[in-house]
């Protein structure tokens, strides 16, 4: 008998590989445009200090948007209780520093992956609705901080060598030597980001729990039916996109050098938009960390290049790039579903 | 048969997929008053081109007339504006919602911005007398009547909006022998008042008792259109399958062997209750019974998806206790479910990724999961159940109904299972797919496995099992030896008559 794939001539390739190819494209295509627009716009673009404070301003976020893409992609949305994470990650790290740097940044991990314990036990185990208890969760976090503190805000002490290490941990620089190439220096945030993008894309790419993950987000019933411990897959999602956020609130509570409850506001949105503009889509089970890292660059460029915006008195200003953020977001959610459902591929 | 001209014409009609032309230049002539039979295998196109006069699709080419007018119909609303009514395999009525409202869905009669219940109720009752439920209370919420009823008032509400097309898809796929007679006089009695009807099934002799001419569709095309009357279902099939099938049921090889599987007094309390019985190697135990019997929560239990209140499972001689689904199949217990779309298939993944699935914890080492290994594997199933296309990096979404299930089925047998229970394994496949699947669970069973066949479909229940095993409300109440067993006497078992069952 001849190999079976003989029997027909070449098919058109199955619309799965064709849409992870858009989608990586269309995001990548994205960050190319705005990389001509930032050209276009200003002179000051496509300088080394702007695109290095471009870069710099949204590694904290490709932190946290790495670690929520695990939720979305195993079809649970979002966490919601991002900012309450992150909020309460650096305010107990600096409230452990009387203790000492690394008694800090493990209290500070600790309590987050605490706080994803109880988002998994809810939302896996109890099945609970995930949007609803990441929401209340949020709400509970941010009260506990302000109840603590009485609505104050704590600081590091800059007189203890933690304290001070502790306010030099965000703007610390890492010397990287590739031997006999190259010494660069890159600022820990950046290679903290490549690292969590890398180990994330190994576990979403090359593990069992990956793979387990891409089936419960593909179809929750089939996951179970197909013996995954969907539960606990759900769980450990939640437990990650805990983990990089308190790892993002403790870096942001070093450059604020302060702990306080709004540390981390607005972070939940802007990862998930992130998230969805690199092509994982809200219905799950889709999409990549490449794609994400795609979708954290372009939102950095968009940022950016309406920072350098002016239009003779006219800027964007902060209020107005929240909106032209959300309706980003909206319009690529609806290109997505629309996208799928016309490709005959939306199965939801 | 009444000649009243024509209510539906098709002209050449096409629909391109993204890779495939579901239907191509499709011409077709639907009379009024007359019922017209679609029939073909799956993945014929008749759902596509069902679709397409539902309106679902805005870029379909070629002419579609109503009533020798011309019509455009790119929306549902358009189709329904245009007096098309759809009835769907799935029921779509709103479970919390009253009968009434249901039917009434989307023109509630109001006064002044209040929903009138007078008029609700009178139009409602209007609907259900046409389809014979007079005696239905329209204020009963649509999740409290049976299946049957539930079928009757989708066609109500259908009805309602006087059509002068109604199109029905697979309508007795969840009805009794007696409730499809039922719906058969209502259908005739719809036809005498000039309704033009598409009946689309894959039920050969519902569509000889039912209808007046027959189309028979394959690969996107029409292969021809026939009076009911002039066909017998031996030419259609022949039609369907390009081919003629001369032998549906497998020879069996080998003979059983040794007991492998005995489940000893399994109870779930108001599921199924102290059931015994035995598989041995090499044996098909068929499971018969009616909807509702309890079958398939019994081999649920038995794979650990549900609980188990009392009662011991043994296999290969040591009592197992699946706490969950996982441990059942590292047992070698492996289920095979009914509810392929929602249960059995990732559609949104590629086939290989699906066939592959369950064994992702056994290619996995430290953690790291390789594919790969499972080349061999994928590439031996996808050979041996005949997948087309064969290739395993396609959407299974993308694929026939078909072939899905066979693809279902090598996602099962890919675990190499001991024991494999198959829970309805050839539901609404084409009869080239049941082919294939049957011959390869009879070389499962050749080949030392043991198979637990549940199945509404008589013939296939008494072709394929060694022995059929008889459920009926949650308890086992009687066997049928292989040469005992015979349609009738399975129906009739499983309705707690005759010799088999036990007093």
């Amino acid at each position: 008998m001849s190999d079976p794939v003989d029997i027909r001539a070449p098919a058109p390739a199955g619309g799965g590989r064709l849409y992870d190819v858009l989608s990586l494209l269309g995001v990548y295509v994205l960050v190319a445009g705005l990389f001509a627009a930032g050209w276009l716009v200003s002179d000051e673009f496509l300088t080394t200090a702007n695109l290095l404070i471009a870069l710099r301003s949204v590694t904290l976020l490709g932190i946290v948007a790495v670690g929520v893409s695990f939720i979305t992609y195993s079809r649970h949305y979002v966490d919601l209780s991002i900012p309450g994470i992150m909020a309460l990650s650096g305010t107990v790290a600096v409230w452990a520093l009387q203790y000492g740097f690394a008694a800090s940044l493990a209290a500070g991990l600790g309590t987050g992956l605490a706080v994803g314990l109880l988002n998994g036990l809810a939302v896996g185990y109890l099945r609970l609705n995930p949007i609803i208890w990441t929401l209340a969760m949020g709400s509970v976090l941010s009260g506990l901080i302000r109840w603590a503190y009485a609505g104050k805000q704590i600081y590091p002490d800059k007189a203890t060598a933690a304290g001070r290490a502790f306010l030099h941990l965000y703007h610390a620089e890492v010397f990287v030597r590739v031997p006999w190439i190259v010494t660069l220096r890159l600022p820990l945030v950046v290679l903290l980001l490549l690292g969590a993008a890398v180990v994330a894309h190994l576990l979403m790419r090359k593990t069992g729990f990956g793979a387990q993950l891409r089936l419960t987000g593909s179809s929750y019933e089939v996951a179970r039916m197909t013996g995954v411990n969907v539960r606990r897959t759900v769980a450990i999602a939640f437990v990650i996109s805990a983990g990089t956020s308190a790892a993002a609130g403790i870096l942001l509570t070093s450059f604020n050098k302060v702990g306080a409850f709004y540390i981390g506001k607005g972070y939940d949105f802007a990862a998930i938009t992130a998230v969805v503009l690199g092509g994982m889509t809200l219905a799950g089970g889709r999409g990549s960390i490449v794609g994400v890292i795609g979708g954290v660059t372009a939102i950095a460029l968009m940022d950016n290049v309406m920072s350098l915006v002016r239009i003779g008195d006219f800027v964007i200003g902060e209020y107005l790039k929240q909106a032209i953020q959300g309706a980003v977001f909206i319009a690529i959610v609806g290109v997505h579903s629309y996208w799928l459902r016309k490709s005959g591929m939306d199965d939801a | 048969m009444s000649e009243l001209g024509t209510a539906l014409e098709l002209r050449a009609v096409s629909k391109q997929y993204p890779g495939t032309l579901a239907v191509d230049e499709v011409s077709l002539l639907v009379r009024a008053g007359e019922v017209h039979a679609l029939i073909g295998e799956n993945g014929a196109g008749k759902s596509t081109l069902m679709k397409i006069i539902a309106g679902s699709f805005d870029d379909y080419t070629g002419e579609v007339l109503l009533n020798d007018k011309p019509v455009t119909l790119h929306s549902p609303s358009m189709a329904k504006a245009a007096g098309i009514a759809m009835i769907h395999q799935e029921l779509t009525l709103a479970g919390p919602i009253s009968v009434a409202e249901n039917i009434l869905a989307g023109r509630l009669p109001s006064r002044r911005g209040l929903l009138s219940r007078t008029a609700l109720l009178r139009e409602a009752r209007r609907c259900l007398a046409m389809v014979g439920l007079e005696h239905l209370d329209p204020l009963v919420p649509a999740e409290d009547i049976s299946p049957h009823e539930a079928q009757l008032v989708e066609i109500a509400k259908a009805l309602g909006r006087t059509p002068c097309i109604l199109v029905m898809d697979e309508p007795t796929s969840s009805l009794s022998r007696e409730e499809v007679d039922r719906l058969f006089q209502i259908i005739r009695k719809l036809r005498r008042r000039g309704l033009a009807i598409v009946y689309i099934s894959h039920h050969l002799p519902e569509v000889l008792a039912v209808s007046d001419r027959v189309t028979v569709m394959r690969d996107g095309r029409r292969i021809a259109t026939k009076d009911t009357r002039d066909t017998a279902a031996a030419e259609l099939v022949e039609m369907m399958v390009g081919r003629s099938v001369s032998d549906l049921y497998a020879e069996r090889t080998a003979a059983p062997g040794a007991r492998k599987l005995s489940v000893e007094h399994l109870t779930r309390r108001g599921f199924f209750h102290d059931v015994s019985l035995a598989v041995r190697a090499g044996e098909v135990l068929g499971l018969g019974g009616l909807s509702g019997a309890g079958r398939s929560e019994l081999a649920r239990s038995l794979c650990g998806i549900d609980p188990v209140d009392a009662g011991r499972i043994v296999l290969n001689g040591r009592a197992v206790r699946p706490r969950s689904y996982r441990s059942a199949l590292r047992a070698g217990l492996a289920y095979l479910t009914e509810d392929r779309k929602a249960q059995g298939l990732a559609l949104r993944l590629r086939m290989g990724e699906n066939i592959l699935s369950a064994l992702i914890p056994r290619h996995c080492r430290w953690g790291v999961y390789s594919p790969g290994r499972g080349r061999g594997t994928l590439r031996r199933l996808v050979g041996a159940l005949d997948i087309t296309p064969p290739q395993p990096g396609r959407l299974v979404s993308t694929l026939s109904g078909g072939n899905q299930q066979k693809v279902l089925l090598a996602k099962w047998l890919a675990t190499d299972p001991q024991v494999l229970i198959l829970d309805e394994p050839t539901r609404g496949v084409d009869v080239g797919a049941k082919v294939v699947i049957h011959r390869a669970i009879a070389e499962l069973a050749d080949a030392g496995k043991s198979v637990i066949l549940i199945s509404s479909d008589l013939p296939e229940l008494v072709g394929l099992s060694d022995r059929i095993a008889i459920m009926r409300q949650g308890r086992l109440i009687g066997e049928i030896d292989k040469a005992d067993a015979t349609e009738g006497s399975v129906l009739l078992a499983a309705n707690g008559e005759g010799e088999f069952v036990r007093a």
